[in-house]
């Protein structure tokens, strides 16, 4: 069964036909082509689906379709503005955080989400904020990095490289 | 990617509207509420109603607020809410702990209080797809008539996994239930039942509405252990909730001790009043406690984990409940 | 149009006059630098475009039917209501491609999807091609299989007896068809060296399976165009690999197929071999004549899988009293799983890759690989020896303790040295090891520790080498194992073609790196254009770690064809030699006066003018005279070798057996480090991944030959929060012909980490755990054992103070 929803994905709202036994991630990678917000595992268990539901992380591809209905949904591609990437998307790329990048979309909207609520977190919340993300490249480490650069970045409203440098 | 069976999903605004649509479609329809449980059971076959009733829209369902000397949390609160929300966790800091542990943070954006209550039991058999359900035979929980855990066994151990439900029957906690028909509430002890394939007592139709706690005495200390492979994402493969009430002198008022994650229904350790109640907390009567907990514990090989270890590790965590409870502040009046 | 709209304009962001200057006084303008990598950008934008994101107009989905039986023959399948259905478009079997296929040439024993017989669950049977999945997935519930179910055997020491019924025929009239090779080689004599030894430590060791995971799950998309010519989109490591079986499964001209490789979401070794979706969407596509693409599921992941093997090691080995060692003597029994797969070359890997980087005087390995009724094991990160070397390494900490001797002492005294050759003649030439020992000696203070911290804490040393590259390519052949083709725009824009495999590692940075240092191009004005075999010329793929050593250089060897003529064309210009024209920064400049400069594009241009269209091809191929003079001696043999070291140190809760790792400090000869944030990535991948295998991981069969748990909820990788803290120190040794001395990074580090971990335990709480993982529930009964003879008189306490651990209840 086809059902029209109006979505309103990274500040542009669409109506669009799915059938209505999609989940959100069905609809953004494949009836919206929104291709960054990845499938790793199916149900839920890895995070590479995740998507800002309301600015707050979830699982896209355990999310029915219509749970996105008058919400606002954000996914990587919505992370990058006008005026260039995001301070995490600029430390991720700085610290080689993303070594095969599968991953990546999922951790970034994770670690936006916590650079929202907390501008100064510890690596431990850190480690926290990122505990549904499954990365199987970098152990972690290079993100932790990135993490922390992106969050300096925006206290001190300067670029990532420059907070590396110093 | 691993499919959905085509349904019909309903996003009713008020409660009677979801009840009615449960009742109009009962047999062949279910509720949603965060989904993070039912979704991947229903990618693996194992639920294919043709209905979803989302409850997440539902205004009756959210709400947090102290009442008549009760804590009342909404069965459609997140459970990140439920972890971080400041009356929780002043109130019931064991709860909010239980919460915090639950899975990881984007499950517990979306899943709910009402659907950790209600959380489908998991076994190694079961929690498959259907092609390797139907590779190996189907078991008795789902689909078949066997099953594989305790052979020949004709009743389902799949093991209770959630994490609240043992904090919160130690806090003495109530169920609101209702469907088109009325409402009832059952005390959270008699809600479970032993039966894995449906271990409670609400009906397919029936909605958990709210859960009620009485606000704990404020010499009550709590403490929740969780066991698992990983620090995160991971169900338990234990679950421990004590409540204890004790005063300065370190007396004991009344015990609770709750433990989950072994088989269908969380197990309430019995006799503890017998030999704790109006006693100072010793030592000696922690190392009893913990002695009846592991016997009145018997692991089942439902999860893929050793049982003699999971067994044992009934009277490792007793203690270090006791541990934590002695070292913690007294929650607020 | 004036010609400097042409040109790039990469002269505004070129060095100045006194970077210039700088530069001169540098060996190395780009090599050594922490820089970005070429896709760091666009994976980070979420932009980069995997295999699953490709959708093509008119693409159908394809499902493949898998046995649900771990052995069973095939007796008849019925598809014909499956070609009913509404939106089915074709449905193909194993006899629509009956020609065996394998990554060696002379193991091919597996078909496309099975012929007659199944050998585990999970096998391809059937596939369906439909509009959807929807419908894909219907159709393969109405497809009929009838299966003659045999007996089946997921032990390997069962199977070897049961040689009645062969998983695969024997190879010869008599053999027995559960092995699947069998290596057995001495190098001196072992039992003189045992006999003359003062210590003998003999052990057991079982590794248990462990699978890759990466969170790309294998996708494929199959094109057949009406010209005749075939194109396939796959998630693999190897395209040159899948593109010569692809023609010879489908036989079809090798020249009508192309395959095109994605940017990889993550491999490990999982994705270094054809599978059965590549095979049925070119098929179905040639069927249909329209595009199919097949997404594995997560589940499907596993049942793919290629992990690693699980290895039961019997080791002897045997030292005199200064700890060095005089005798190894390793038997070994290999679990395949249902197909050969890269197992030829595990069987020998098991042996012939531990006789670095200690001197050993006699040594003996006996390997069996056997065949089970599982899903088949391959190679995953350090391929082969990352199980033997978790048997040697803590053979040699029980020697050290033995003879009470150091641990980090005992390796140091055993040292192999620099240009030399093991004692299975691989050649020797850099080696860093001692000073990875040092590195992590001292950053660890593993003197004030080892043996030193209070009881539940410990630390444990391990070391290894590894391969950069395999001396011979998987297909016998005298042609160049890697090859690089520069093509150079009038902009100044260089674009570099090459059959490298991007799976996450760098290798389209190191290219660019490599240009970059060697034209003086920057960095944002390389293309580079990997992995598409219609486009590239031939790189044998991403495994054993061969690409920076051998692609980096091919890509040297093109560069400076280049640079070549640009420099004399420069030369001419100012009438001066073209040794004295530097390429860096942007510019050609000279060297004595760097006031005299031009931007590089006008550089290329001048050298375009001259000669013509500038472009260039390298290669690279290995040395041929360095391998084992005896037959299997080329095997493991490779240009370099890397070193490793690493000091874990870990908690273990005593009453729950539950292991953390603390901190891991690890360093690593990689020759030299292209670009250090890259190789330290690649160590702290490695380590990480080593890590999860010690504790967590277990690739593990319900007794049906059912895979436990394909998942990742059931399947443990760690978490953010349970991943250890790493240090990397990065140790250079300068290989003599590796790209500006580089080696590999990918891999070697991976190794010590287990054992490491296993020692550390040991040092902590006194349980040696020879049995992988290293799981709450055995470390606990390890240490409840270690309790029962501590009170039986039997053990002292471990460590002093002796601290009693306290029993858990047992009940009444």
């Amino acid at each position: 069964m086809i059902e029209a929803l109006r979505l309103t994905v990274n500040g542009d709202t669409q109506e669009i036909g799915v059938p209505s036994h999609y989940t959100l991630l069905e609809a953004l990678r494949y009836v919206l082509g929104y291709t960054g917000s990845k499938q790793g595992c199916d149900k839920g268990d890895c995070g590479a689906c995740t998507v800002l539901l309301d600015g707050q992380p979830a699982l896209s591809c355990i999310l029915p379709v219509q749970e996105a209905i008058d919400r606002e949904v954000t996914t990587v591609e919505g992370l990058a503005g006008p005026d260039g990437p995001h301070p995490l998307q600029d430390a991720f790329d700085l610290t080689g955080a993303a070594q095969c990048g599968f991953c990546t979309p999922g951790i970034l909207m994770s670690a936006a989400s916590l650079l929202q609520r907390n501008q100064s977190p510890s690596n431990h919340e850190i480690r926290e904020a990122l505990s549904g993300n499954l990365c199987r490249c970098t152990g972690y480490t290079k993100i932790f990095d990135a993490v922390e650069i992106a969050a300096r970045a925006l206290r001190e409203n300067r670029p990532a490289a420059e907070v590396v440098r110093a | 990617m691993l499919r959905l069976h085509p349904y019909r999903y309903h996003r009713p605004k008020e409660l009677g509207e979801a009840l009615e649509l449960l009742r109009e479609h009962r047999g062949d329809s279910m509720p949603i509420a965060g989904g993070t449980d039912l979704m991947p059971n229903m990618k693996h076959g194992l639920y294919t109603p043709s209905h979803l009733v989302a409850l997440k829209g539902v205004e009756e369902l959210h709400v947090i607020e102290e009442r008549d000397g009760e804590l009342v949390i909404g069965a459609a609160e997140t459970l990140t809410r439920v972890a971080s929300d400041p009356l929780i966790k002043r109130r019931l800091p064991g709860l909010a702990r239980a919460a915090e542990g639950i899975a990881h943070p984007m499950i517990r954006n979306i899943g709910t209080i009402g659907g950790n209550v209600c959380l489908d039991t998991r076994c190694t058999y079961y929690n498959q797809t259907y092609f390797w359900r139907e590779a190996l035979g189907f078991c008795l929980k789902k689909d078949g008539d066997v099953c594989y855990v305790v052979k020949g066994g004709s009743r389902c151990v799949a093991a209770h996994s959630a994490d609240t439900p043992p904090m919160l029957m130690t806090l003495g906690a109530t169920v609101d239930l209702a469907t088109a028909d009325g409402a009832r509430s059952v005390p959270l002890t008699k809600f479970f039942t032993a039966d894995g394939i449906w271990n409670t007592v609400r009906e397919p139709d029936e909605l958990v509405i709210r859960v009620r706690v009485p606000i704990p005495s404020p010499r009550l200390r709590t403490s929740y252990q969780k066991v698992r492979e990983r620090k995160s994402v991971d169900f338990p493969l234990l679950g421990i909730a004590l409540a204890v009430e004790i005063d300065d002198s370190h007396l004991i008022e009344s015990i609770s001790l709750v433990v989950a994650g072994l088989g269908a229904k969380p197990r309430v350790v019995g006799g503890l009043d017998k030999i704790a109640g109006g006693q100072r907390l010793t030592p000696d009567i922690i190392e009893e406690v913990a002695r009846r907990a592991h016997r009145q514990c018997n692991p089942l090989d439902n999860l893929i984990v050793d049982t003699d270890w999971r067994h044992a590790m009934v009277a490792v965590y007793v203690r270090r409940a006791f541990e934590e409870v002695l070292g913690q502040p007294l929650a607020a009046a | 149009m004036k010609l400097e709209d042409f040109r790039g304009r990469q002269a505004d962001s070129a060095a100045s006059e006194e970077e210039l200057r700088e530069a001169l006084e540098r060996e190395f303008q780009v090599i050594g630098r922490r820089l970005r990598r070429t896709d760091g950008m666009s994976k980070s934008t979420g932009r980069t475009l995997y295999a699953d994101d490709i959708t093509l107009p008119g693409m159908l989905h394809a499902k493949i039917l898998r046995s649900p039986h771990a052995h069973a023959l095939i007796k008849s399948i019925d598809a014909s209501a499956a070609l009913e259905l509404r939106g089915v478009h074709a449905v193909v079997t194993g006899a629509d491609m009956p020609v065996p296929y394998g990554i060696i040439p002379w193991t091919r024993d597996e078909y496309p999807l099975c012929v007659d017989k199944v050998r585990y669950i999970g096998d391809g049977v059937a596939a369906v091609a439909a509009i959807d999945e929807d419908t894909a997935n219907r159709a393969l519930d109405s497809i009929e299989v009838e299966y003659e179910v045999l007996p089946h055997f997921l032990d390997p020491e069962e199977a070897l007896e049961r040689s009645d019924t062969p998983i695969h025929e024997p190879h010869k009239p008599g053999q027995n068809g559960n092995i699947s090779k069998k290596v057995h080689l001495e190098f001196e004599d072992v039992e003189k060296g045992l006999a003359d030894s003062d210590v003998v430590i003999e052990g057991e060791y079982y590794f248990e399976g462990t699978t890759h995971t990466p969170i790309e799950p294998h996708c494929a998309i199959g094109y057949f165009d009406p010209s005749g010519k075939l194109t396939v989109w796959s998630a693999t490591q190897v395209p040159h690999y899948l593109h010569r079986e692809l023609a010879r499964v489908l036989e079809l001209d090798v020249a009508k197929v192309r395959v095109i490789q994605p940017p990889v979401g993550g491999a490990f070794g999982g994705k270094s071999e054809p599978f059965d979706l590549e095979f049925c969407v070119a098929k179905l596509a040639m069927i249909t004549a329209r595009p199919v693409k097949i997404l594995y599921t997560r589940e499907e992941v596993f049942y793919a899988h290629r992990g690693r093997h699980p290895m039961l090691m019997h080791y002897k080995t045997g030292a005199d009293r200064h700890g060095r060692i005089k005798a190894v003597d390793a038997t070994t029994i290999i679990d395949g799983g249902a197909y050969s797969s890269f197992g030829l070359v595990t069987t020998y890997y098991s042996g012939q890759l531990i006789t670095a980087p200690y001197q050993m005087e006699s040594y003996r390995f006996d390997s069996t690989r056997v065949y089970t009724n599982k899903p088949c094991c391959g190679p995953k990160r350090g391929h082969g020896s990352v199980q033997p070397r978790f048997a040697i390494e803590v053979q040699l900490d029980k020697i050290a303790e033995a003879l009470d001797i150091d641990p980090i002492e005992l390796r140091r005294r055993n040292f192999i040295g620099t240009n030399t050759r093991t004692i299975n003649e691989l050649r020797i030439t850099s080696n860093g090891f001692l000073q990875c020992l040092e590195e992590v000696e001292r950053a660890s203070a593993w003197k004030s520790k080892h043996r030193k911290l209070d009881y539940g804490r410990g630390v444990g040393v391990a070391g290894s080498c590894y391969i950069s590259g395999t001396n011979y390519p998987i297909y016998p052949n005298d042609m160049p194992q890697s090859a690089v083709q520069l093509q150079v725009d009038r902009s100044g824009r260089v674009a570099v073609f090459a059959g490298a495999s991007e799976i996450g590692q760098g290798s389209d940075s190191m290219l660019a790196y490599i240009v970059a240092e060697e034209l003086g191009v920057p960095l944002d004005y390389i293309r580079i254009l990997s992995a598409d075999t219609d486009l590239t010329p031939v790189d044998l793929g991403a495994y054993s770690s061969r690409v920076t050593f051998m692609c980096g250089n091919a890509c040297i060897d093109a560069a400076r064809k280049i640079k070549k003529l640009v420099c004399e064309a420069v030369a001419e210009a100012w009438n001066c030699k073209a040794k004295s024209i530097m390429l860096a920064g942007g510019w050609a400049f000279k060297a004595e006066d760097t006031a005299q400069k031009m931007p590089i594009s006008e550089a290329f241009n001048l050298a375009e003018a001259k000669f013509g269209a500038l472009g260039a091809t390298g290669s690279y191929n290995t040395p041929k005279d360095i391998h084992g003079t005896y037959r299997g001696g080329t095997i493991g043999s490779s240009p370099a070798f890397s070193f490793t070291a690493h000091v874990a140190e870990v908690d273990v809760d005593p009453e729950t057996g539950f292991v953390e790792i603390h901190k891991i400090w690890i360093a690593h000869d990689c020759g030299r480090a292209l670009n250090p944030l890259l190789v330290e990535g690649q160590m702290e991948g490695s380590v990480y991944m080593g890590a999860a295998e010690a504790i967590m991981e277990e690739h593990i069969f319900k007794e049906t030959g059912l895979h436990n748990a394909p998942s990742l909820l059931d399947y443990k990788i760690p978490t953010s929060l349970d991943t250890p803290e790493m240090q990397s120190i990065i140790v250079e040794s300068i290989d003599p012909e590796g790209p500006y001395g580089a080696k590999e990074a990918g891999e070697g580090p991976l190794h010590p980490s287990i054992p490491a971990i296993a020692c550390a335990i040991y040092d902590a709480v006194g349980v040696r755990l020879d049995r992988l993982p290293f799981s709450p529930p055995r470390v606990w009964a390890a240490i409840r054992e270690r309790g029962r003879q501590e009170e039986a008189g039997e053990l002292s306490p471990w460590k002093s103070p002796p601290i009693s651990v306290p029993l858990p209840a047992t009940g009444d």
